[in-house]
């Protein structure tokens, strides 16, 4: 039998093991949100009509369905159907990257809306064509005021990619889980991993925080 | 003898917004050397016309001819090369908020005209010396005056090598002490022989200045001629009486509300 306290020094090193999983599946849905949140936005605001249709059908579409459905969705799913084989590792960073450019698109499209017009006007007054402009002028801005917003989206994944656990992914929650099954001390090992999510989470904040600060633009308040 | 080509020539234009007609069909020719000042009330087109000539705003009918060949702007890589030699200046600056003057003009040499960053550098510096910045090179446009945005604006627009500059009203958004420093960059200009043309309320700046003066009033020139003819014989009553009006406002009036 187990104390808690036991229990919290023999599971922690095993459960710490999976933090690599847990902020590669994090770093790898947020990138890959990012790059394709980047894309919805810029067609969103600048795009032909069917296309602004087409990406707004999309952020409903992942904005709309619960994360452990998708999951469920694509591994047992859509992979039988294109008879595909992912491993569970990839298919969370797939489908948490896939949700997370919904709302990143958002959080995108309203800070390229907050850059005011006569940005667009004075670089095609020189000649720039509208993806110049927007590469350079639009979206150095845009990502600057996109951090806070940002820096909410990455708790957001964060926590929910607890839930990859239910796919089998060794990640933090998983171990925890495992530790605890064996133990039955699960009030002390899921308080454990709150906590190194409360750390990661802070951590995390921490940073976008410092990183807002440095990428300021000198006297420069919107 | 054939008259000389325009720079710039329009022909009929035609915009509205939301069925609201601003421009009914406004033509006008620029000649190399030219400095055309536009004037007259808030609404009657003028700003929508300067944003026409270089189709930053769209319009429904008219044509566009610079030195002579019809500017086509669905025709992208042309509509940017024009862009070019159209510098714009704009009442509310419009520097590019993220980056240094410098970067301001350096951005389009580097950008758009695919100049080597070092050359590119020393020209942006060249432009900056020019309109008297240069210890303000590495300031961001939240560190600078409105005068010395405005200036910094104009040595972006320079940087291009614009044979036309489209000024709108540049320094209406001025405190009254720094329009004395835009002004003399503009009279620069005219010194140096850049074809110009200016919206502006500053009566007594733009008539010393200008070889033409066109009143325009709901979407239309109503009259132009050179600036003594329409300051003080012009035709119509409308035309003096809004020169009257204007004139009373810079010489020291009581600023109407």
């Amino acid at each position: 039998m187990h104390s808690g306290l036991a229990a919290v020094v023999e599971g922690l090193p095993y459960v710490l093991q999976g933090i690599g999983v847990t902020l590669t599946v994090v770093g790898g849905a947020l990138a890959m949100g990012l790059a394709f949140g980047l894309l919805l936005a810029v067609v969103q605001v600048y795009g032909r009509t069917w296309l602004r249709r087409l990406a707004a059908v999309y952020v409903w579409f992942f904005r709309g369905i619960p994360l452990l459905v998708l999951l469920f969705l694509f591994y047992f799913g859509v992979l039988a159907a294109l008879e595909v084989e992912l491993s569970p590792f990839m298919v969370s960073i797939i489908v948490l990257g896939l949700i997370s450019s919904a709302y990143q698109a958002q959080i995108l499209r309203g800070a390229i809306l907050s850059v005011p017009d006569g940005q667009m006007k004075a670089a095609r007054a020189i000649g720039m064509s509208d993806l110049r402009a927007i590469t350079f002028i639009i979206l150095p801005q845009a990502l600057r005021l996109a951090i806070p917003g940002w820096s909410n989206e990455y708790t957001v994944i964060m926590k929910d990619s607890a839930v990859t656990y239910a796919l089998g992914v060794a990640e933090l929650m998983a171990r925890t889980n495992h530790v605890a099954s064996r133990t039955y001390q699960h009030l002390w090992l899921y308080l454990m991993v709150g906590f190194i999510y409360l750390l990661l989470t802070w951590l995390g904040t921490q940073a976008l925080r410092i990183l807002e600060e440095r990428v300021a633009i000198s006297g420069y308040t919107r | 003898m054939t008259p000389p080509i325009p720079i710039l020539r329009l022909a009929d234009i035609h915009k509205s917004y939301a069925g609201q007609p601003v421009l009914k069909g406004v033509s006008l020719e620029i000649e190399r050397g030219d400095i055309k000042v536009i004037i007259g009330p808030s609404g009657s087109g003028k700003s929508t016309l300067l944003h026409c000539i270089n189709f930053l705003v769209s319009f429904e009918k008219g044509r566009v001819w610079l030195w002579g060949k019809e500017i086509d702007p669905a025709n992208k890589p042309e509509l940017y090369a024009y862009r070019q030699k159209v510098g714009m200046i704009f009442q509310d600056f419009n520097l590019f908020d993220h980056l240094t003057a410098i970067d301001n003009i350096q951005i389009g040499l580097v950008r758009v005209k695919k100049i080597a960053k070092r050359a590119a550098r020393e020209r942006a510096l060249a432009e900056l010396a020019r309109v008297g910045l240069s210890e303000h090179a590495h300031k961001y446009p939240a560190e600078l005056s409105g005068g010395q945005k405005q200036r910094v604006s104009i040595a972006r627009a320079l940087a291009m090598d614009p044979e036309v500059m489209l000024l709108d009203e540049p320094t209406s958004a001025l405190d009254p002490e720094l329009i004395g420093e835009v002004h003399a960059v503009i009279r620069d200009l005219a010194a140096g022989g850049m074809t110009m043309a200016l919206v502006t309320h500053e009566i007594g700046f733009a008539s010393a200045l200008a070889n033409e003066i066109l009143f325009m009033e709901n979407g239309v020139i109503l009259e132009q001629g050179p600036p003594a003819t329409i300051l003080s014989q012009a035709k119509l009553d409308r035309t003096r009486e809004f020169c009257a009006k204007i004139a009373h406002l810079h010489t020291g009036g009581r600023k109407p509300v």
